[in-house]
């Protein structure tokens, strides 16, 4: 059983510790800071991370998407057809993010995170995944000014996010995640989304992941299990229905389990990572089970997100010494 | 007071540069909290001139000691924590934007007045009616992490009562309107039912008229929860979404008061009265004017001292435009 990520961890440690990066880009918003400069603080803030995840002891981890301001515009910002608008909730948390508007035919032009990955694999002790947001959440998740359905859009993100998924094939990343958090708020478009991803994932050979959040797959399960990924990533804090669908029919895919609340700082108990832990061996093997957190961990403070890692790696640990 | 189409704000004001300079300075330990809270009551005392001079009939004291509305309540520094709450650390909440998220710790209790000092104060230097300003129950809960309940339902009734008790402590001071802010109501439309249980445990036996704003949202597929909100007047965002809300009132039951937004805040544009009068317009379709109230969409806060005075004078020159066609300036 190996342990993960979902993806974000957060940008700045508490006070006392100085807001490198915040303060950093506020100089470049001011002009005071040029943009290789800012990069370096990046690099430097990713090293970081990455070091604070292998010292939990996480097995496969991230570059921290320190340098994404959101999961939407480091796509949408790097591809034609984007303008970015004003600020918009994401889902239903406090966290804003500012809305891609699609004003006309969308286009991949360089990859957004190939580069990024380079940068991690040669700084990391342990593996790192890559992530790419989804076509179907960029699309849900945009303004379409151009399409005129949410059909169009999706298909044609499909087609252009593939040269993202080549580009990390060809960076060599070891495993590709691919984030949907937004289909399971509109499950009635799962035939698109299949479509979609099929589109988008044909011929690749990497091993890839899907990850969602915030809700669960009751009416996606287990037509889900037909997608082309070797596993899926489920959030079973906000959606604890999960456990109840999971046990409807053999889970055929690696699970990402993801039982640790991103969402609040409450520190789960060894005992309860224990329990979550093996109620999960019950229905999926201990070799096909990744545990991580419920989503991202950019909603907790940062000495929350370590501590956090620490505590799952520890329970990890635990549920696997002793026999259940 | 004029018979119809009020004027009032929805809370905030922004604060003065000097203002601003010395909550920096406090917050580096080069100003004490007398000397911070000084220049509190001060540019209180110049919010309340600015409403005056522009002709607002309902004013509020600005909020000038308050940095966030619910981490006012939790922890942070110039106000008054309630128990079982403390400050976190940072959370981005956009871009390059961080703030101490609050955590729930422990069983929620009022801790005495939270507000009342600076009620009394701001409605001391003025004759016109001064709103008592609370975060409604849902979004205290809503916007802080939770250590301690892990159950969202019993963390929202017990915040409604703390709230209570300071509404009733304004309320016994003679605050004439009470407004409790839920703008993590639209957050998600399944919990519409807490949202309401929280108000009407906060307005429980208040003889002050009571109010709640909320952000915009689709509040189609709730609108008759909200028609029976438990208070007496519901102020919502119209102007940055051109009035699409106001479709909701045409031809359905709404008994209530209602104040609607006709300034954009987030915009630096100042609105022409052109633009306002015909807002206003928009909002006598649906509701006769004394129960429809004026005000911008949100808080003023993220405007500067001269844009928010600047997009006032607009409304109420509008508001008395459209008074004197109606006659009932």
């Amino acid at each position: 059983m190996l342990t993960t990520v979902v993806g974000s961890y957060p940008k700045i440690p508490d006070r006392p510790h100085p807001p490198k990066l915040r303060s950093a880009i506020a100089r470049f918003d001011w002009g005071d800071m040029a943009a290789d400069e800012l990069r370096r603080v990046e690099d430097e803030v990713t090293v970081e991370v990455i070091q604070e995840q292998a010292e939990a002891g996480v097995d496969i981890i991230t570059d921290g998407q320190i340098r994404w301001e959101d999961d939407q515009t480091y796509f949408a910002r790097r591809m034609e057809g984007f303008s970015i608008d004003g600020l918009i909730r994401y889902f239903d948390t406090n966290m804003y993010y500012r809305q891609p508007v699609v004003e006309g035919p969308v286009r991949w032009r360089e990859s957004a995170v190939a580069a990024d990955y380079e940068f991690a694999k040669i700084q990391s002790p342990a593996p790192v995944k890559a992530l790419v947001t989804g076509p179907y959440t960029l699309a849900a998740l945009s303004a379409d000014q151009h399409y005129g359905s949410l059909r169009d859009l999706t298909l044609a993100l499909a087609v252009e996010l593939r040269n993202e998924v080549l580009a990390l094939e060809k960076a060599g990343a070891p495993i590709i995640q691919i984030n949907e958090p937004a289909i399971l708020q509109q499950k009635q478009d799962f035939p698109l989304f299949r479509q979609a991803l099929e589109m988008m994932m044909d011929g690749v050979r990497t091993e890839a992941h899907l990850y969602t959040w915030f809700g669960d797959i009751d009416g996606l399960y287990p037509q889900i299990l037909e997608l082309p990924f070797a596993a899926i990533g489920l959030d079973f804090v906000r959606g604890p229905a999960n456990w109840d669908v999971i046990a409807r029919q053999p889970f055929t895919k690696k699970l990402g389990l993801g039982i640790i609340d991103a969402r609040n700082t409450r520190l789960e108990s060894v005992d309860e990572i224990v329990s979550a832990v093996r109620r999960a061996s019950a229905l999926v093997a201990a070799d096909m089970t990744y545990v991580n957190p419920s989503c991202g961990l950019e909603y907790v403070p940062r000495e929350v997100a370590q501590a956090k890692l620490a505590r799952m790696v520890q329970g990890v640990r635990q549920a696997q010494e002793v026999p259940a | 007071m004029s018979r119809g189409l009020l004027t009032t704000t929805v809370g905030s004001f922004p604060k003065p540069d000097y203002l601003a300079q010395a909550r920096n300075e406090f917050s580096l330990g080069k100003l004490t909290r007398e000397q911070l809270a000084e220049l509190e009551l001060k540019s209180t005392a110049e919010v309340i001139r600015l409403q005056e001079d522009v002709g607002l009939d309902i004013l509020v004291d600005g909020e000038m000691c308050r940095g966030d509305m619910v981490a006012f309540f939790a922890g942070e520094e110039g106000g008054r924590t309630i128990e079982g709450m403390k400050l976190g650390g940072l959370v981005r909440s956009y871009g390059n934007r961080y703030y101490h998220k609050p955590i729930i710790t422990g069983k929620l209790t009022w801790p005495g007045p939270m507000t009342l000092d600076m009620w009394r104060y701001a409605q001391g230097l003025t004759d016109k009616p001064v709103k008592g300003m609370l975060t409604g129950p849902y979004t205290m809960v809503d916007w802080a992490f939770d250590e301690h309940y892990g159950d969202r339902t019993q963390a929202v009734l017990d915040m409604a009562a703390v709230i209570h008790e300071e509404a009733v402590a304004l309320d016994k001071a003679g605050a004439p309107y009470i407004q409790v802010d839920e703008p993590a109501a639209t957050t998600r439309f399944d919990e519409m039912d807490l949202v309401s249980r929280g108000l009407s445990i906060v307005t429980q036996g208040l003889k002050a008229k009571t109010v709640t704003h909320f952000c915009y949202g689709d509040f189609a597929r709730v609108f008759q929860q909200i028609v029976d909100l438990p208070v007496g007047q519901l102020d919502i965002e119209t102007a940055n979404s051109d009035y699409d809300l106001l479709e909701l009132f045409r031809g359905n039951r709404f008994d209530k008061e209602l104040a609607i937004g006709v300034l954009d805040v987030h915009s630096h544009r100042v609105e022409t009265v052109e633009e306002v009068v015909a807002g206003i317009r928009r909002g006598l379709e649906v509701m006769p004017p004394e129960r429809l109230f004026i005000d911008p969409d949100c808080g003023l806060k993220t405007r500067t001292w001269d844009e928010a005075a600047a997009k006032l004078r607009v409304m109420v020159q509008a508001v008395r435009q459209v008074r004197r066609e109606l006659g009932i300036d």
